[in-house]
């Protein structure tokens, strides 16, 4: 095996109190090197930090993976668009297995709102949103205490520090749709409406929320923002391959010894990730069936292509999967792969929206069949069809929330459909 | 791939290929106007060009060059040198796969369907569904939802395109439509179940592309290919959108909306809609006559006795004491006709269609439409109501003030304040204000001055007040003052039924010092007059009535209260039984058709007319219905058969009469809506319709 990775001093990292056993107010993130340096990057002019956000290659966190500079310079000038400019964050953290946003809005709050000023700032936002999933409640309301904070500190509101920018920040709570963690039905929501995702284009940059031109990033993209900007570009770039730099938080969870949340330099080996820190596969690694390397939407892994994966944005694509959220989930052999992967079509077909067509009937209809094939009922043909249906549903609808309920589907099939054939052989 | 570059499109406009073949459409237009613009049908049903784009079918995907997937054409932005292909097996399967997904939880219960014939989805599904089904699990079944006497719902047939949705909140401007709950969950209906509110409701029926929301009435009445469909006017109410009555067997069946930009753009308000059961009950289809005056019953008799009857009243008696009412439902050849008849035939000038109180005369054309045509309503930069409710009145042509207000037009309301769908400022209930609005000293003053088309819209109810001429006037001086310039005229009036307008077309009103509707009424209880000939019920009740000895004879379509009262009794063709010529509001004039023949003995009105003439004075002179025509054309040159169909110019005058301005509160002419002219009040349906409401509106006051 290669040599692996150094393991990240607190100096390395974004997120200190990820862990939670220090501070997570305003003292001791302040401790931590919070806020300091702020004031000189609201003095910068906004042109200079999307420019090294292109450089850094911090890519967006949420799941999509696509180039934080590059997005926020979509966004107008304020004085060219003529209208209020926003800032909204995805709080809004559904994707099952993922957990890495609720432990950054428990342990270490000010690191989003830190972020939330300098976005705004860049992008020439005077109101930023934090849109965050009704069922954490707890976490939200120390958010909002870590939001008093940097207010009384004169950290947030009219003049901060003196630089005469102006931002207010508001937490928003989602009422527990998954759809709302999709950036434009989250806008649909937060304007009071039905959260179903929105035609595109027009894209937010142009008309976001009320209209205006937004931006909107995951938490710990956003979050990530500050660290970059303040620590020369070496600083995040020593991390991970060309293109997928920094540093990343990975929820390890399922079948093994040591589930966590943790912050690991991108581009770390997948097998490293497991037996370093998350205290390695229950029963050993030979004990190991499967892997959902990026949370539910993202194809599932075999053993084989599990210690071939490299997890980064790029490095999971050769294999017919993603990073998404670098939610990972161990399957070992006692697990029923069928039975949780049935599971999760389970959920998508209870979260789906219902707008269009494909996904509102598809997404039931595949998971009833492969609920049935699962158990044994049914026909080797019906999985051939079951796998057409997900290619009529892929592609073919308002959002990718259809995509990422089929890809899993589709990955299983792929993998294990061995298991199936073998259920139906029971069956008979 | 054309290597060769394109010709530049003309100014403004694309050059897009679909399926190879070069066309030109707008910037900004979408990938599906493309292909409108090729001739290309592309299959859809959330889209609908009067409604916000949903996108949500995904049955319009098309397949462009260069694009990982296939696209929804109706929201797609189309843009330069965009390859577009219809055809092709991408876009094809793509429609497949959304027809397979509609079709595996609609029921196929197209035999008991109403939508059955003129069903978006049975018509799609024969080019793209398949012809047998891979859907092996249960199928979903959605409740019904009761939404009221209007439409009937199967909601199991729903295939969520949200056009009733959007039709609801954009167009009629109700938020009572809606989705709940999730994915194949999710439930159109009105949230908590109520009955809708709107006046255009039944629109949703025909937008609705299944049979999910039907016309609730007509329910299993009749099946769409048996009907025979005639292309007219509706004249309940003074806009005049274009329909199509379709019957069977020699009955009118149901009522559906026409395509007319200018008018009705597609709508059909519900009064127009769901009153059609009026015309085939309680008709008079037989002459009456009460045998020994006063006293004995009225019994059916032939046209010749009745004739007779009528004879007998008028011989030898004053031509100052015969008098004539008629109704507001009335088209130009009856109006013309029953004129003629009264003052040439008998002699008197005691002839009125004006309601009680109403004095204002057609001296001048222009002071009794609306010199706005209603297209150009959308141009509108702000609005003043005197004593009218749109809503109510004329709810099409309160579509397009909702569409000025949503672009930013203040509305002023002088009158009562009702529930517009639309924010409003209420400037106060009098007409006084109007005197306010003159001085120009008001923010709402200074609002109409600073605007650059306001629109002035007086509610026929105002003329029938005793200062009706004063108000009238106060508005024009409003209207010279600000809303008035070469490309427009912001002066509007609006009665309340187009026969209204058409009968002070056909002057029938007193024009030589005869006597007005009050006035007749007053005479006749006072036995003034000896014969009155009522024309309809002209909005009277039998109190209005009472204490008359004279003869009275009736000539309209339904057994009334009135009619019960009469001595002779005449049974005339309804609106939907006779061609006819009717101005609307805009005085554009349009031309009804015949629907179905007038049942059993009952005549068409301008007959009975010429032929009562032959019998009572001097013989009318027209024998044909072309002759008659003829006659109005010359006497009413909009009337011309060049001229129907479009706004003759209507040269400014002036209005009203200068007087004092009372305080008596403005109050519109429509209270309930589903009961506002003779013609609904013999509706069953509309009966239940305004029941439904007179809650919501006790509520609301
Ligand atoms: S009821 Fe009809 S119009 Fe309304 S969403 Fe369903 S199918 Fe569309
Ligand atoms: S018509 Fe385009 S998606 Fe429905």
């Amino acid at each position: 095996m290669t040599k692996k990775l150094p393991k990240l001093k607190l100096e390395d990292k974004c997120f200190p109190n990820l862990d939670g056993a220090g501070d997570w107010g305003i003292k001791g993130y302040q401790k931590r090197g919070g806020y300091k340096g702020l004031k000189k990057l609201l003095q910068t002019a906004p042109a200079e930090h999307i420019d090294k956000l292109k450089k850094s290659a911090l890519r967006g966190r949420g799941g999509a993976g696509f180039s934080t500079g590059m997005k926020w310079s979509f966004m107008p000038k304020p004085e060219q668009s003529g209208k209020p400019h926003y800032l909204v964050c995805n709080a809004d953290e559904g994707e099952p297995g993922t957990c890495k946003d609720r432990d950054i809005l428990r342990n270490d709050p000010h690191t989003l709102v830190e972020g939330m000023i300098v976005g705004c700032y860049t992008l020439g936002a005077k109101a930023g949103y934090i849109y965050v999933r009704g069922e954490y409640y707890d976490e939200s309301s120390r958010l909002n205490q870590a939001i008093r904070e940097a207010y009384d500190a004169g950290f947030l509101g009219k003049n901060i520090q003196g630089t005469g920018v102006d931002v207010d920040v508001y937490v928003h709570l989602g009422a527990g749709a998954y759809i709302c963690g999709e950036e434009t039905a989250l806008l649909e929501s937060l304007e009071g409406k039905k959260g179903q995702p929105r035609l595109k284009p027009p894209f937010p940059a142009g008309f976001g929320l009320y209209g205006c031109p937004t931006t909107i990033n995951n938490v710990e993209t956003i979050a990530q923002v500050p660290p970059v900007l303040k620590h020369p570009l070496d600083w995040w770039t020593r991390w991970g391959r060309e293109n997928n730099h920094g540093t990343k938080i990975f929820s390890i969870s399922g079948s093994v010894n040591n589930p966590c949340n943790v912050e690991a330099p991108m581009s770390i080996p997948l097998r490293e990730l497991i037996d370093e820190y998350a205290g390695g596969v229950i029963g050993g690694w030979d004990n190991l069936q499967a892997i959902i390397p990026g949370g539910s939407s993202t194809p599932i892994l075999t053993k084989e292509l599990a210690e071939q994966a490299i997890m980064d944005f790029d490095g999971l694509k050769p294999l017919g999967s993603s990073l998404g959220t670098a939610a990972v989930v161990v399957m070992n052999k006692d697990v029923d792969v069928l039975r949780v992967m049935t599971r999760i079509a389970a959920f998508y077909k209870h979260e789906s929206c219902g707008q269009c067509t494909p996904c509102r009937e598809g997404v039931g209809w595949v998971y009833r069949l492969m609920h049935r094939l699962a158990e044994g009922k049914g026909t080797a043909d019906e999985l051939d069809q079951l796998y057409a249906i997900t290619k009529k549903i892929e592609g073919r609808t308002i959002c990718a929330f259809a995509d990422g309920a089929m890809w899993p589907v589709q990955g299983t099939l792929r993998h294990f459909r061995e298991l199936f054939e073998e259920k139906l052989r029971d069956g008979k | 791939m054309t290597t060769t570059p394109l010709p530049p499109a003309p100014e403004g406009m694309l050059n897009v290929y679909v399926d190879g073949r070069l066309v030109h459409v707008r910037k900004g237009a979408t990938v599906m106007d493309a292909c409108k613009a090729a001739e290309q049908e592309v299959p859809h049903f959330c889209y609908h060009k009067r409604l916000s784009v949903a996108g949500n079918c995904r049955m319009c995907m098309v397949e462009i060059e260069g694009f990982p997937k296939p696209v929804a054409s109706c929201h797609w932005p189309a843009a330069e040198g965009m390859k577009v292909r219809t055809d092709s097996e991408t876009a094809t399967t793509a429609r497949k796969g959304t027809m397979e997904f509609l079709l595996i939880n609609h029921p196929l219960d197209c035999p008991i369907c109403d939508q059955g014939g003129e069903c978006t989805l049975q018509d799609l599904s024969v080019a793209y569904g398949g012809d047998r089904s891979h859907f092996h699990e249960g199928k979903r079944a959605v409740d019904d939802k009761d939404i009221g006497a209007k439409i009937k719902t199967v909601m199991t047939r729903c295939i969520h395109c949200t056009r009733c949705i959007r039709f609801a909140t954009e167009i009629a401007g109700v938020q009572e439509m809606g989705a709940t709950g999730r994915g194949e969950a999710m439930q159109v209906g009105t949230y908590v179940e109520s009955a809708l509110t709107s006046e255009l409701a039944g629109n949703m029926i025909d937008l609705c592309p299944v049979g999910a929301l039907t016309n609730r009435p007509f329910a299993y009445t009749a099946r769409p290919w048996e009907l025979v469909g005639t292309d007219t006017i509706d004249v309940l109410d003074a806009v005049g959108g274009h329909i199509r009555l379709d019957a069977r067997a020699g009955k009118v069946m149901r009522a559906v909306p026409r395509e007319c930009d200018a008018i009705n753009e597609e709508w059909m308000t519900d009064a127009a809609r769901f009153s059609t059961d009026a015309l085939s009950s309680n008709r008079l289809t037989a002459p009456q006559l009460r045998k020994g005056r006063g006293k004995g019953k009225l019994e059916n008799t032939g046209w010749a006795e009745a004739f007779a009857a009528i004879k007998e009243a008028v011989r030898g008696v004053r031509k100052t004491r015969l008098a004539g009412l008629m109704d507001n439902l009335h088209s130009a050849e009856d109006g013309y006709a029953f004129r003629a008849f009264m003052q040439d035939a008998l002699g008197s000038d005691n002839v009125d269609s004006r309601m009680a109180g109403n004095l204002v005369d057609s001296k001048s054309h222009a002071a009794g439409i609306c010199n706005t045509p209603f297209k150009r309503w959308d141009d509108a930069d702000a609005v003043l109501l005197v004593g009218c409710n749109p809503r109510l009145e004329a709810p099409l042509l309160n579509i397009r003030l909702r569409r000025v207000v949503k672009k930013g037009a203040p509305v002023f309301v002088v009158g009562e304040v009702a529930d517009l769908t639309y924010p409003v400022t209420h400037l106060g209930d009098t007409a006084k204000e109007l005197e306010t609005l003159l001085d120009g000293k008001t923010a709402a003053a200074k609002a109409l001055a600073k605007a650059e088309r306001p629109l002035i819209v007086v509610g026929g109810a105002v003329l029938a007040r005793p200062d009706g001429r004063a108000i009238v006037r106060a508005a024009g001086e409003l209207a010279e003052k600000v809303a008035m310039t070469d490309s427009w005229n912001g002066f509007n009036v609006l009665h309340d039924t187009c026969g209204r307008i058409t009968a002070l077309d056909m002057a029938v009103h007193p024009a030589h010092g005869g006597m007005a509707t009050a006035e007749i009424l007053e005479n006749w209880r006072e036995n003034h007059v000896d014969v009155l000939f009522l024309y309809g019920d002209c909005d009277l009740t039998p109190a209005d009535l009472a204490g008359g000895r004279g003869t009275l004879v009736y000539i309209g379509t339904h057994a009334t209260p009135l009619a019960a009262m009469a001595d002779v009794v005449l049974p005339a063709a309804a609106w939907s039984e006779k061609e006819g010529l009717f101005a609307n509001a805009e005085g554009r004039v349009q031309a009804t058709r015949a629907a179905v023949p007038p049942p059993l003995s009952a005549k068409e009105d301008w007959k009975i007319f010429r032929a009562l003439s032959e019998q009572v004075g001097d013989k009318l002179p027209f024998d044909t219905l072309a002759q008659l025509r003829a006659a109005i054309a010359e006497f009413c040159p909009a009337y011309a058969p060049e001229a129907i169909g479009t706004i003759l110019p209507a040269p400014w005058q002036g209005v009203g009469k200068k007087g004092k301005l009372t305080a008596k509160p403005l109050a519109s002419s429509v209270g309930a809506y589903y009961l506002r002219t003779a013609h609904h009040r013999e509706s069953a349906w509309m009966k239940t319709m305004q029941a439904e409401v007179a809650p919501v509106q006790e509520e609301a006051a």
